[in-house]
């Protein structure tokens, strides 16, 4: 296991580097001339090529790609080029609020999904299952910033419990994190419901039944610990795609999180940071898979004695 | 005449599915007595398993559903149990063995985990004491390394090992009543005779009465101290063990017996009597049999026999024995 895991995180290494090849040429694609922006509109076609030459943006492709992963290889992710603050910097003060938010979405997330989605396994074709599928349906489907309004109106304009938007406290949490946690519990309840059903009809549900074990114990250990292998990869899944900051939850709850910063950045073609914001979505996703392939050996013995 | 353990009278058993309603059984009547070892034999489809899953009120989670009948149990009415009452019985006075040792241990928990949960339920024992136990039972059925084994997953052991540990789960809290689904048709001959003579040896050493479902004569040669013969959900006879073998009445019967292979030729699976079983929705009128009976006469097409007796400890369900009734017709 140990082993495995060593390997797996040096598996790392090559994955990166092609992965940051493709970032590289994706966002010299980004059509508009970044010079340009950086010297401004009305600036002379002079002062556009100097700004090109102190970016380097005039030197050949392969020289820029080389000079792009030295300098990230040392830390230096470069300067905003509409800020001029080390990216570094811009993307730390938003990558926490982002990370938290997205941590709590996760824990309600996950509370929820799996209690509906195991009482609707469970009681299949009965009123918890219609109720359970019913919000799950509508989780998926209502739009998150109707959500995320209706919640403000209620929660903070009518009962005052918690702030409109903006981060200060603990409370600046709730709101936005329930409303990103709806979506993604919606998706794992449905997922654990088929999982867990599947699970319901195998042979060795039938033994620990005939072992005189309560349906309880039957459906959330024996039925739940092996539906759930297949439900932490989803889980990790989602979890990645939150990390990456949620545009709408973020403009309508006035979070600083990452996905506006990404906007923002696409929008002022600010290629240093979105650079390092790419290469930061990709290493999330491969350390999250790494973590649901670790879980998925702890999980499955199957996996964990090969 | 030794206690009766079991006794299910006219159990209908019927799944309810889209095309319509389904008589998987059809008022089987079967008895076991204490320590006694009955086989329950027929083609594929006939309603065997069903039966025991009705016994042993598992149909929860299928279309099935007991409509009619009883199944007293050391004289209690296990159909009328509460769900609490039946689970204190599950595993402890019956317990039950699957067909597919392959898959019906759970995956994700270990061997000794999966029956010490029956002991701890059942008799009590938790720590030590029911780990112990564990591997006292893993040693009784005769599985190697019993103290590594209890720490060890189903996917390191082999089909037969898988079945030895059911058997040890199975008999872990001294059942009265052991059910066998065909506890050796997924495995090795070699193999099966060896989980046989266990069972046979247990529940010789523990007093446990067992109904063994199979499709094999040969296993029930070998095991079985009576036989009950089913069709298309209904018992078309019932006999000691020796009065079957050398005086079947049925015709049924009778094909079963012609198809079992002679000793030591090639395993042949039962299913050589022509024809094949009808469809449960579409079963003809009369004997059920009577479309595929080498000796069927035009009054099995219209009247159902009744299952009687035609001999000492011997019943059987066709109107050949049944003469007086056709006269009367
Ligand atoms: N889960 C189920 N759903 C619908 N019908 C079933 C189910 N299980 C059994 N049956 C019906 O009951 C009949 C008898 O099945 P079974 O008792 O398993 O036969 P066997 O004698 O081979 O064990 C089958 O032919 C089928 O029509
Ligand atoms: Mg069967």
């Amino acid at each position: 296991m140990f082993q495995y895991f060593i390997k797996r995180l040096a598996g790392i290494i090559p994955i990166l580097m092609i992965v940051s090849i493709f970032i590289f040429l994706f966002v010299h694609m980004i059509p508009g001339d970044p010079a340009r922006l950086v010297a401004g509109q009305d600036a002379t076609q002079q002062d556009v090529e100097s700004v090109r030459k102190q970016l380097e943006l005039d030197k050949p492709l392969h020289q820029q790609y080389l000079s792009f992963v030295t300098n990230m290889i040392h830390g230096d992710f470069g300067h905003s080029l509409k800020t001029k603050r080390p990216v570094i910097e811009e993307i730390q003060s938003r990558f926490m609020p982002t990370f938290w938010l997205s941590v709590w979405s996760m824990v309600w997330a996950v509370l929820f999904g799996l209690l509906i989605g195991v009482v609707s396994a469970s009681k299949r074709n009965k009123w918890q299952d219609y109720a359970g599928m019913f919000g799950a349906v509508a989780g998926i489907s209502l739009p998150s910033f109707w959500m995320g309004l209706m919640l403000i109106q209620l929660f903070s304009v009518k009962l005052g419990w918690f702030p409109t938007g903006g981060l200060d406290s603990w409370k600046s949490y709730v709101l936005p994190s329930l409303t990103l946690g709806a979506g993604v519990a919606a998706v794992i309840a449905r997922f654990t419901r088929s999982s867990l059903m599947d699970i319901l009809k195998e042979d060795y549900i039938r033994t620990g039944r005939a072992k005189g074990l309560h349906e309880r114990k039957v459906v959330w250990d024996h039925g739940l610990k092996n539906a759930l292998i297949p439900v932490v990869t989803m889980t990790g899944l989602q979890f990645g795609f939150l990390l990456g900051g949620s545009i709408v939850i973020e403009t309508v709850f006035g979070w600083p999180g990452l996905g506006r910063l990404l906007v923002d950045s696409v929008s002022f073609r600010d290629y240093p940071v979105i650079q390092s914001l790419m290469l930061l979505f990709a290493l999330e996703f491969i350390i999250i898979n790494l973590i649901v392939d670790l879980l998925y050996g702890v999980m499955n013995p199957q996996i964990r004695y090969e | 005449m030794r206690d009766k353990l079991l006794t299910i009278e006219n159990l209908k058993t019927h799944f309810f599915s889209d095309d319509g309603i389904v008589p998987a059984v059809d008022g089987v009547n079967i008895t076991i007595k204490k320590g006694e070892t009955v086989g329950i034999v027929g083609e594929s489809g006939c309603g065997k398993s069903v039966t025991s899953l009705s016994v042993m009120r598992l149909l929860k989670d299928t279309p099935g559903r007991v409509v009619g009948g009883s199944i007293q149990f050391k004289g209690k009415d296990l159909l009328s149990l509460s769900d609490r009452e039946m689970r204190n019985i599950r595993g402890n006075e019956i317990a039950m063995i699957f067909q597919e040792p392959m898959t019906s241990l759970n995956p994700v928990l270990t061997i000794g985990r999966q029956i010490k949960e029956a002991v701890g339920l059942h008799l009590g024992l938790e720590g030590k004491k029911a780990h112990e136990h564990v591997i006292e039972m893993l040693k009784l059925v005769g599985i190697p390394r019993a103290e590594e084994i209890v720490n060890e997953y189903p996917h390191q052991l082999s089909g037969g090992m898988r079945q030895r540990v059911m058997i040890a789960m199975a008999m872990s809290c001294k059942p009265k009543l052991l059910i066998a689904d065909e506890p050796t048709t997924a495995l090795d001959v070699t193999i099966q005779a060896q989980i046989l003579e266990l069972m046979k040896k247990l529940s010789a050493e523990e007093e446990t009465a067992i109904m063994l479902i199979t499709h094999d004569l040969g296993v029930v040669a070998e095991m079985c101290d009576r036989v009950v013969v089913m069709y298309a959900g209904k018992v078309v006879e019932e006999a000691d063990i020796y009065e079957l073998f050398e005086n079947p009445k049925h015709p049924y019967t009778k094909g079963l017996l012609q198809s079992i292979p002679k000793l030591r030729e090639k395993k042949n699976r039962l299913g050589s009597i022509p024809g094949t079983v009808p469809n449960p929705l579409e079963r003809p009128p009369g004997c059920k049999f009577a479309p595929r009976c080498s000796e069927v006469f035009d009054l099995c097409r219209e009247v159902e026999p009744e299952l009687l007796p035609v001999g000492a400890d011997h019943q059987c369900r066709c109107l050949l024995y049944q003469r007086d009734l056709v006269k009367e017709a």
